[in-house]
């Protein structure tokens, strides 16, 4: 591969750059997957993009460089907080009110899988902080493969619209502990509570002011400009790039300012969200790239048998957990058991939020932070593939998907068949 | 054999002998009850959202009169009152029913609208209830089934007899343009406007036993008429004809079902404390004898009030004058006052009277509403907050 590399680059000189030009090729490698494994297997379009990218990751595929940085770092943020913006402008607080269940299954699902995980990888002889680390991780469900999965399936319900708030939600708290934890690694002041909070007081001070600048800027766009106009989307994506940016800069975390900039733009500004429909090919070309990113990085995980023993054990315990977590506060939550069943399953796909997450152990640690990637990485990649297919499962089988399940040769979508 | 075909084949040879019209039951004269059909939207983009099954699941914990039903698709719900006897009575119902519906609505994080049509939902991306009877309807009726996804209010008013009933019947025929203008609410169907005031009734007509019913004033006559269509095998009972106004011999009342499901539930008991008024003045004074030649100018009057609401033009069946219907209506009302009051309903007459006036019916507030906010999806908010009683 490397050899092939070679000759590319000697032979080749584009103006972008050798990189442009796999990444562009890999791209379109996988918008071709993507269609087809969904056109003759019925699966969503997301596994098509990680099958790709895992067997370019495989193949030494040296468009992206681990730990993230630069560019690749920015771009993944950037696909993550337009996700986490989307999913953060579905939750609107005043549900919690009329509804406290349904933050009570979040916050079982949540709890119950960083204990689950912990205590598994601890029962497995993983080291403690690197067993609280993959267990901070392993909280976070992934809204931008559900939301994908929804896209595909084009699915509508309440098993669909409570697995989407319920994985933004772990997302959230995933993003302030992990946060917390690399803010204390950095300053080593375990022990003491008040210190410890010190970090995640800055993380999350810094990210909702952030956050708030933005839902202020976005909610002032919006009474001079249609919901419904390309600039109003375009502008909506730049205001997130450059909240991302200053929200990294300043300390605080990007996801999590876009994430709290989403939601307090659903309280301030109640009216419909018009915008994301308008996002269309950009946004789905940003995230397209989001999940092949993902699994190239983590396709290049060290593999053995051992792993393959911890991650199987990890994403077993991860899945019984967010299932006995929604299950266990379903009642009075307006929903049936075999719904929350299916919410659970619905919630298994873990992917570029997690992803980050792991990135920013490695970059504040270099003993622990290998360690918690050698196991996080493949759960991600693993559960980014098969996360990906139990949510569609759970989807249909929830009877909240549109279409049947199956090749969808004859099953064109509104306007496919106009050509 | 083909599935698409094989429920006509069974519809053209029926394997048992037809069944006979139920006969007519007994229920207090100018008794009420009022059906609507409801639409659930999500709190997202205010799209058509299905969460029947969960509204019916939280509504059958709490005690209430009259029932709460699915409907055709499983973004509909449809609920009913007991049988009441005033207007005033209806908006108790009502207003018990809508709270319950709104509490049920945020726990599910949805929200209930009325309106005849969803503004923008696409009919393809519908989903039919999973019941026998959605599923024979779907199969036999394709993707008119879907476009039933439509939301009407439906008045069942109670009469002595039978052949009082047809005679009802017959006579409030001449008000269904009346009815359809001052309720009308489905200006917008697949995010267009129509042009029309009332778009829902156009997918009613395309439905092969909609329309009036025939004209007899017999009861007798009725039943070997109904036996005749029976034997043809192409129905099998009365649920199968979609006339503007059947009756509904199992609760001994007529049903009228050209309302657009208002947006407010003190509207739609307006409009039922109007339909009970012109039922106490058929009765009671006699007004007028109805007959077949009144239907020429049915259909004519039907589309008119259809399309252009409360600023349509009104045929009188008998003179063949052409008049404003708002003109009509404000005559109407006028004449039927005395009964209202009687019967309490002189608010609900009141209501509507200044609604004609002003020619304002909640077609004119959709319309308004996206004139100056030029997205359909907030017209459904505002009308989701106009539902709760907040606008």
């Amino acid at each position: 591969m490397d050899e092939v590399m070679a000759i590319w680059a000697e032979w080749l000189k584009p103006s972008a750059g050798l990189p442009t030009v796999q990444w562009s090729l890999l791209l379109a490698l996988a918008a071709a997957a993507g269609h087809l494994l969904q056109r003759y297997t019925g699966l969503p379009k997301v596994v098509g993009y990680s099958i790709i990218g895992t067997l370019a990751g495989l193949a030494g595929f040296s468009g992206a460089v681990w730990p993230l940085q630069g560019v690749a770092l920015f771009l993944l943020e950037l696909g993550v907080s337009v996700v986490l913006f989307e999913a953060g402008g579905r939750i609107p607080l005043r549900w919690f009110r009329h509804n406290p269940m349904v933050l009570l299954q979040s916050v079982l699902e949540s709890v119950l899988t960083a204990i689950a995980v912990y205590y598994v990888l601890r029962y497995l002889d993983v080291r403690q902080s690197v067993a609280q680390a993959v267990a901070l991780i392993a909280m976070a469900a992934s809204p931008a493969v559900l939301s994908r999965v929804i896209i595909d399936t084009r699915a509508a319900g309440p098993v669909t619209e409570r697995a989407m708030v319920l994985s933004t939600l772990s997302t959230f708290y995933a993003l302030t502990m992990v946060a917390a934890m690399v803010g204390m690694l950095h300053k080593g002041q375990e022990g003491e509570l008040q210190r410890s909070l010190y970090p995640v007081g800055v993380v999350l001070g810094i990210s909702i002011v952030v956050g708030a600048i933005l839902a202020l800027f976005l909610r002032s766009a919006l009474r001079v400009m249609s919901p419904t106009s390309e600039n109003t989307s375009i502008l909506f994506i730049a205001l997130i790039a450059a909240g991302t940016a200053l929200a990294a800069h300043f300390g605080g975390s990007a996801p999590l300012a876009a994430l709290l900039a989403g939601l307090l733009l659903k309280q301030l500004h109640p009216r419909p969200w018009a915008w994301p429909r308008q996002l269309g090919t950009a946004a789905s070309l940003l995230t397209m790239l989001m999940f092949v990113l993902v699994s190239v990085v983590a396709a290049k995980a060290d593999w053995n048998p051992a792993v393959a023993g911890l991650v199987a054990a990890l994403v077993l315990a991860r899945g019984i957990a967010k299932i006995c977590g929604i299950s266990l506060a379903n009642w009075g939550s307006g929903t049936s058991w075999k719904q929350a069943l299916w919410t659970g399953c619905a919630m298994s796909p873990m992917s570029s939020v997690a992803l980050l997450l792991v990135s920013q152990f490695v970059t504040a640690s270099m003993t622990l932070g290998p360690r918690v990637a050698s196991i996080a990485l493949p759960a991600i990649l693993l559960m980014e593939i098969l996360g990906a297919m139990i949510a569609t499962f759970a989807i249909y089988r929830a009877g909240e998907s549109l279409k049947p399940w199956g090749p969808q040769d004859t099953q064109l979508m509104a306007g496919e068949a106009r050509g | 054999m083909d599935k698409r075909v094989e429920p006509l084949l069974q519809a053209s040879v029926p394997p048992e002998p037809p069944p006979e019209l139920e006969p007519f039951h007994q229920s207090a004269a100018l008794s009420l009850g009022v059906e609507l059909e409801l639409q659930l939207v999500n709190t997202h983009d205010y799209d058509l959202a299905p969460y029947s099954d969960e509204m019916l699941r939280l509504m059958r914990k709490i005690p209430l009169p009259g029932s709460v039903v699915p409907e055709m698709t499983s973004s509909m719900i449809e609920v009913s009152t007991g049988i009441c006897h005033s207007a005033s009575e209806v908006l108790g119902q009502l207003s018990e029913i809508r709270a319950a519906l709104v509490r049920c609505a945020d726990k599910l994080n949805i929200a209930c609208v009325g309106g005849g049509t969803h503004p923008y939902q696409q009919w393809h991306e519908q989903r039919i209830y999973d019941r026998p009877r959605f599923r024979q309807l779907s199969e036999l009726y394709g993707y008119l089934s879907k476009q039933f996804t439509i939301f009407g209010q439906h008045v069942h008013i109670g009469c002595p007899d039978a052949d009082a009933a047809l005679l009802m019947l017959h006579r409030m025929s001449r008000y269904i343009p009346h009815f359809i203008a001052l309720s009308a609410s489905s200006p917008y169907v697949q995010g267009q406007d129509t042009q029309f005031d009332s778009a829902r009734l156009n997918s009613v007509f395309a439905f092969p036993m909609s329309g009036r019913a025939p004209f007899t004033l017999s009861w007798d006559e009725f039943a070997k008429w109904f036996a005749k269509s029976t034997r043809t095998g192409v129905v099998k009972s009365m649920k199968d004809f979609y006339w503007d106004i059947r009756p509904k011999p199992e609760f001994g009342t007529i049903e009228i079902r050209v309302f657009d499901t208002p947006l407010t539930v003190e509207r739609a008991a307006a409009l039922s404390g109007f339909v009970q008024s012109l039922a106490a003045w058929f009765l009671k004074e006699q007004p007028f004898v109805p007959e077949e030649d009144d239907y020429m100018v049915y259909t004519y009057n039907r589309f008119q009030a259809c399309r252009f609401g409360l600023e349509a033009v009104y045929v009188e069946p008998s003179t063949g004058e052409h008049m404003p219907l708002r003109e009509h209506i404000q005559q109407t009302l006028a004449r039927i006052m005395p009964h209202a009051l009687e019967l309490g309903a002189g608010g609900s007459i009141d209501t509507l009277r200044m609604s004609a006036e002003m020619g304002a019916n909640d077609a004119r507030w959709l319309r308004e509403n996206y004139s100056r906010e030029r997205l359909l999806a907030e017209v459904v908010r505002q009308a989701a907050e106009r539902f709760r009683g907040r606008t």
